[in-house]
């Protein structure tokens, strides 16, 4: 289960991002532009390799209910984040709809359930606010 | 005509810490925070931080950490002082890890700059420093440009009208970097561990344009932050620091001790603002001798206060005392804690003499509160208790501290801590036997600049506290414990007609 109201937010972002669409390749680059602003957001704060690392994990574990995800993350440096999450938005493009909607969730909720065992629930919600209250993808240019 | 810069003092929030630094922290300065790995620099920093940061007055917070910021954050947030409702607004937290991990001070100092031209922050912390000076030796040369950096540094910094904190380690043996030269502030934290105590100890180093508290102050870390401990200093009058023993102030006042016929033998009550010292063997009835004397000052109106020293709840205090401490009327201040230092626990008794406006006070009892103080402390016992009373007598408070005596009866002794001299008054209670029953004796010792009773006068203790009663007499040697009846016949008998 996610962290306080982000529950609702992260599907509610997902959705948005994806235009409604029921596409997995909607539902891939979603969950990539989301991933990319939750590192723009914590990056500056725990550090790029806190995030890679959190990252990282919430994609092991999320393996395990989606083995389709795979089980090879390598979360040595942070150069190699833009090619996990390549790696990540064509494993989800590939899935079911559904799994790929799924997968895409659980994985999100992990990352912030973790997050908030480490630094407390107020600290995670307050630093990924940012993420989960975009209203929409034009309204933020979203950084590569 | 010219005017001085105005130099504006900020408070830390970090209680007794204003004191030490001489008024807080001034505005604009630049501050080093050094000491070992976990003596508490970052909580420090951390507490100030959330003390000073405010919407229109935001604060930065550089992470140039050997330790990741994930843990750094999941620690600190165990504070009260920690708001996690600043981050991102009054608080910014950034990262530069990564920046320092690459070595090149340029752009370590290109991203501070960037950061705080975006952010226009008020106050900027870098913790920890240490790993820009490590980052400055792994270059060629390192030397140079860590001069440069730190001169780049400080100049934007103080163009940009920010109040700077750095936190490091201490200085390298083989002399001090030069940032320890340009530094407006040198706070040091230290930590020393003896036996089963550990006490942490801050000094004020340097602090420029205002006088600091010199010397060495205590400071503890509970889950409210840390809360530094002024050492007590003795002044004779504003401003002066004087190494004499303090003087007990001229009072023509007396006060009652609430024991019926202690007066007279005190001659006519204690001076007020005297330091008493209460000596006796266990039993022998100290503790209700100053419940006597707190009840008394709340019957007149007069507040007190009572350091206890218990290792278990009410051990030696009477329901008299935790009644009037339930009533408001006498504040408490116990602990069973084995690590004080002195300067705690004066904190601790100032504040509450001040907020109660107490003019009387107990401390219940030496024995106690030396097993209290830390073991490092208790060499410099005495001059603490010196430290004390001086501190206590410049409130105008009236002292009564109990002392126990071993039971010993081969010599006569009043403290086992030497501190006689200390105290201004001095009341004895001996257990004496006589036709194979135990009883008890008190008798006035001293009382600086007064007459009093030098009197052996017995005393029971019953329901109603201390009785006194007659004077002894036909016997000598009662204090030794091993009296013999006198040769002399009583004084009353004397001159009678054969």
């Amino acid at each position: 289960m996610g962290v306080g109201h982000t529950d609702d937010a992260i599907g509610r972002t997902l959705g948005v991002r994806a235009a409604g669409s029921a596409d997995a390749g909607a539902m891939a680059a979603a969950a990539v532009a989301t991933w990319q602003d939750v590192a723009l957001q914590l990056a500056p704060v725990i550090g790029a390799r806190g995030f890679d690392v959190l990252l990282g994990r919430a994609l092991h574990l999320a393996s395990r209910s989606f083995p389709w995800l795979g089980d090879d993350w390598s979360t040595e440096r942070a150069a190699d984040r833009a090619q996990m999450l390549d790696t990540l938005g064509r494993r989800i493009a590939e899935a079911a709809p559904a799994a790929a909607a799924h997968a895409s969730r659980a994985t999100f909720d992990i990352f912030n359930d973790n997050l908030a065992a480490l630094i407390g629930a107020p600290l995670a919600e307050r630093l990924l606010d940012p993420v989960w209250a975009l209203p929409a993808p034009a309204a933020k240019e979203i950084a590569s | 005509m010219t005017h001085p810069a105005d130099i504006r003092r900020l408070p830390s929030g970090v209680p007794g810490l204003d004191a030490i630094l001489g008024g807080g922290i001034p505005e604009f300065s630049l501050t080093l925070i050094v000491g070992a790995p976990g003596v508490g620099k970052t909580t420090l920093a951390h507490q100030m931080m959330f003390s000073f940061a405010t919407l229109a007055r935001p604060a930065v917070f550089f992470s140039v950490y050997g330790e990741p910021p994930l843990k750094m954050l999941r620690y600190q947030q165990q504070f009260a002082f920690f708001r996690a409702d600043m981050i991102g607004g009054a608080v910014r937290l950034v990262d530069l890890t990564e920046d320092i991990a690459a070595g090149d001070l340029d752009a370590v100092l290109a991203r501070i700059q960037e950061e705080v031209k975006a952010l226009a922050p008020a106050f900027v912390f870098v913790d920890s420093f240490r790993s820009i000076l490590v980052a400055a030796q792994r270059q060629a040369d390192g030397s140079r440009k860590l001069r440069e950096f730190l001169y780049e540094l400080g100049l934007f910094l103080t163009g940009w009208q920010t109040t700077t904190f750095l936190v490091g380690a201490n200085a390298p043996e083989g002399g001090a970097p030069p940032i320890f030269t340009v530094a407006d502030g040198l706070i040091l934290l230290e930590q020393s561990i003896h036996r089963n105590s550990m006490v942490r100890k801050l000094q004020v180093l340097k602090m420029r344009g205002q006088a600091t508290s010199p010397g060495v102050h205590t400071f503890r870390i509970t889950g409210e932050g840390i809360e530094a401990f002024p050492s007590a200093t003795i002044r004779d009058d504003p401003g002066k620091v004087t190494g004499n023993p303090p003087s007990p102030p001229h009072s023509t006042t007396r006060i009652a001790m609430g024991v019926e016929g202690l007066d007279a033998m005190l001659g006519g009550g204690l001076p007020a603002g005297y330091s008493l010292l209460v000596a006796g063997p266990s039993g022998s009835g100290k503790t209700i001798l100053a419940t006597a004397f707190l009840a008394e000052g709340v019957r007149r109106g007069e507040p007190g206060v009572i350091v206890a020293f218990e290792q278990t709840p009410s051990q030696s205090r009477t329901p008299t005392i935790d009644n009037m401490v339930r009533a408001g009327q006498v504040g408490l201040i116990n602990t069973r804690s084995l690590d004080l230092s002195i300067d705690e626990i004066v904190q601790r008794l100032v504040l509450r003499i001040q907020g109660m406006q107490a003019k009387r006070v107990v401390i219940d009892s030496l024995s106690g509160f030396e097993l209290a103080v830390a073991p490092t402390f208790r060499e410099d016992f005495r001059e603490s208790l010196f430290r004390m009373i001086a501190a206590l007598s410049s409130l105008g408070t009236t002292v009564l501290m109990t002392s126990e005596l071993e039971d010993r009866y081969t010599d006569l002794r009043f403290s086992p801590y030497g501190s006689a001299f200390l105290t201004d008054a001095i009341i004895v209670q001996r257990y004496i036997e006589i036709a194979s029953g135990l009883r008890r004796v008190i008798s006035v010792v001293k009382v600086r600049g007064s007459a009093h009773s030098t009197e052996i006068r017995q005393y029971e203790i019953g329901d109603r506290g201390i009785a006194i009663g007659a004077r002894i007499d036909d016997y000598e040697g009662l204090l030794c414990g091993r009296p013999r009846r006198s040769e002399k016949p009583p004084a009353a008998a004397r001159g009678r007609p054969a």
